[in-house]
């Protein structure tokens, strides 16, 4: 076995994708002044509705529809908590983490009477798609194509929301917000009504990242199954500071650390190390990164000064 | 008059957690009355697997020690003002050290567990230093640089255990240290009870913090600190010397946490034992329930202990599945907080007005 082969690099675009999602997710929430720990309670909520949708429905669309529409359910409670009752979001956050986690595995209990994991062989995954012309190219066709398609809407949702906060008037208005959210009140635009409207499309893509973990390898569920890919797509947004492209960057990063760490391991590695980097590099990022962007205001209020 | 106050002043700090208590314990009714179990018989299963019996009682201390040190260190952190989100990894480092010193140095018991204790709060202390000081310095922000220095610390415990000391005697090879002599393990408070003696470690410590922040100038620079930065200047604390001391003590006290589990139950380092249980997030949620009183955060710890005791009792004697002590706890979280972080933002945002554009 190669090191660095080219399913390698299949498997790294391939893991991306829900981190992508989910941290694209959480910088439309840092963009407008909340800092969302609470990506990865959004992504377990909506990888397991993706579940329940896709066994009593059977359809793969509705399937990734319920996931989203779970997701944005917790959202809103989060937004609910947030912006409504005024809690600090971090602790809302951590809350929300807590409570998915318990809700998806009393779930699990309740409604397919399992422990542990569900899986059911009639469940359809996601499909992969082969993109017609790409697909012909040797090297890249493989890199490519015959992804799900949420992969490729993860990398969409990056052009489309760079698109939507430099091209667009509601756009600059969310940044306004972030910038300085007493300002942007003081001329007169609707801050709570942007603000929910940030955290309900971080639902949206937050679910489609528990939809490609829950039926875009394996068609199942597991308790806990995004063992930490929240807090990695919180790190991957302060990295990329919430810019799209930026998160495009550190998201390939890190899928590539993810894919080595896994590789390395069966060369009898220790994978420790690299799978510590990327967050060695984000703080070290941090020293030169620190003053740009809305990172400096997004949890203004727990900051220490 | 003025006892008369401060009770009222006492019954009004209580009442918003004791509504987010009854939301939550209603919220855990809906769903134990989704799987079709009876809501009462449900709660008194559980009260009786926290609290039914001395064994239960001991059990419920014994998984609320880690928890109380946890929140004791972390609340001197929000008390300075500074959100610690690095408890996690303090103590696993706490932990490692502490099973490392324990095993390594020489000497009678007596100086391994003190060479342990040492060791863990050196360790934990200073991790969380480290983030203090990138903040003071570099103003690197401490939200996030603790809780990127968690998987680097909990990486780091996993790779020791996994390579340079791992335990080799078994024929299973699990990523964990050997076992410590016994000489060094600390005594249980009752025989065949798995309460031990870091939870009186825990008690005495969170009465000591609760007199140092209330009576001596130290604790009132730090509650200064936490109140109001720009006060706290004026009056001539400095800002920077207050804010190190406490990320040492708040890092130190959860490398304690790491260090008693590790003496006092494991008796060694096993990787994912601290972490999997989530210590370091009840904790902060034990912390911020009581509003950083230290004597409250003990309270609180071995309140949200026994909620997950007894749904491990609750899992044993009825169908109802365990996970209903976190879907509690999470909403228990969510409401109480609302008005909590409503009281410390006003402060803070008067601290931001005077600052002007911050």
């Amino acid at each position: 076995m190669e090191l660095l082969d080219l399913s390698f690099f299949t498997s790294a675009i391939r893991m991306i994708s829900p981190i992508l999602l989910a941290a694209l997710g959480g910088a439309l929430c840092a963009r407008v002044g909340i800092f969302n720990v609470g990506l990865e309670g959004l992504i377990l909520a909506g990888a397991f509705s993706a579940i329940v949708g896709n066994y009593y429905s059977g359809s793969v669309l509705v399937a990734v529809l319920t996931g989203a529409l779970g997701s944005v359910l917790v959202s809103l409670l989060f937004g609910l908590a947030a912006i409504r009752l005024k809690a600090n979001p971090i602790v809302a956050g951590i809350a929300i983490n807590f409570l998915v986690l318990g809700l998806t595995t009393f779930g699990l209990r309740a409604i397919f009477d399992v422990k542990g994991a569900f899986y059911d062989k009639n469940m359809e995954g996601l499909p992969k798609l082969d993109i017609p012309v790409i697909e012909g190219i040797p090297v890249v066709g493989k890199l490519l194509s015959g992804h799900s398609p949420l992969v490729y809407i993860a990398f969409l949702a990056a052009i489309l929301l760079y698109i939507f906060f430099y091209r667009t008037v509601t756009g600059f208005r969310v940044l306004a917000v972030g910038k300085n959210e007493a300002a942007a009140r003081s001329l007169g635009l609707k801050v709570t009504l942007l603000q929910y409207g940030a955290i309900v499309a971080c639902g949206i893509l937050c679910g489609l990242a528990g939809a490609q973990l829950s039926l875009g390898q394996v068609t199942m569920f597991t308790e806990g199954m995004t063992a930490g890919r929240g807090f990695i797509a919180l790190v991957a947004m302060m990295l990329g500071q919430s810019h799209p492209i930026g998160i495009v960057g550190s998201s390939l990063l890190f899928g590539l650390m993810d894919a080595l760490s896994i590789r390395l391991q069966g060369f009898s590695m220790p994978t420790q190390f690299t799978a510590m980097l990327p967050y060695i590099i984000t703080i070290f990022a941090m020293f030169f990164l620190k003053d740009r962007g809305a990172d400096s205001q997004l949890s203004g209020q727990q900051s220490s000064r | 008059m003025n006892r008369k106050r401060k009770l009222q002043q006492l019954l009004k700090s209580l009442v918003q957690p004791l509504t987010a208590v009854l939301i939550g314990l209603l919220t855990g009714a809906v769903a134990i009355s989704l799987v079709g179990a009876s809501v009462l018989e449900t709660y008194k299963v559980m009260w009786d697997g926290a609290f039914g019996n001395f064994y239960f009682v001991t059990a419920t201390f014994a998984r609320a020690t880690p928890i109380i040190l946890i929140g004791l260190g972390l609340a001197i952190a929000f008390r300075a003002g500074v959100f610690n989100m690095g408890a996690e990894g303090q103590m696993v480092l706490g932990a490692v050290s502490a099973a490392l010193a324990a095993l390594y140095v020489p000497g009678s018991g007596i100086i391994k567990i003190l060479a342990a204790l040492a060791a863990g709060f050196l360790a934990g202390g200073l991790w969380s230093l480290l983030a203090g000081w990138m903040e003071t310095r570099f103003k690197v922000q401490l939200l996030i640089s603790t809780l990127l220095l968690n998987y680097v610390a909990v990486l780091f415990a996993g790779y020791l255990v996994s390579h340079p000391f791992q335990d080799k005697s078994g024929s299973a090879a699990l990523a964990q240290t050997p076992m410590i002599d016994q000489v060094a393990w600390l005594p249980k408070l009752f025989p065949g009870m798995s309460v031990h003696m870091g939870f009186v470690i825990a008690i005495v410590l969170a009465i000591i913090l609760f007199i140092i922040l209330r009576f001596t100038s130290a604790g009132y620079e730090v509650r200064m600190l936490g109140y109001n930065p720009f006060f706290a200047e004026y009056g001539g604390i400095n800002k920077i010397k207050v804010l190190l001391y406490s990320m040492f003590f708040s890092g130190g006290i959860a490398g304690l946490a790491g260090t008693v589990e590790v003496l006092g139950s494991q008796y060694r380092y096993v990787e994912g034992s601290l972490t999997v249980p989530g210590y370091a997030w009840t904790g902060l949620m034990a912390a911020l329930l009581a509003n950083s009183n230290p004597l409250g955060t003990a309270v609180a710890s071995i309140l949200l202990a026994a909620l997950q005791t007894g749904a491990m009792g609750m899992e044993r004697n009825t169908e109802v599945p365990l996970e209903i002590a976190s879907v509690i706890q999470g909403v228990l979280i969510l409401f109480v907080t609302a008005k909590i972080t409503m009281n410390w933002w006003k402060v803070k945002k008067k601290g931001r007005d005077i600052h002007g554009a911050a």
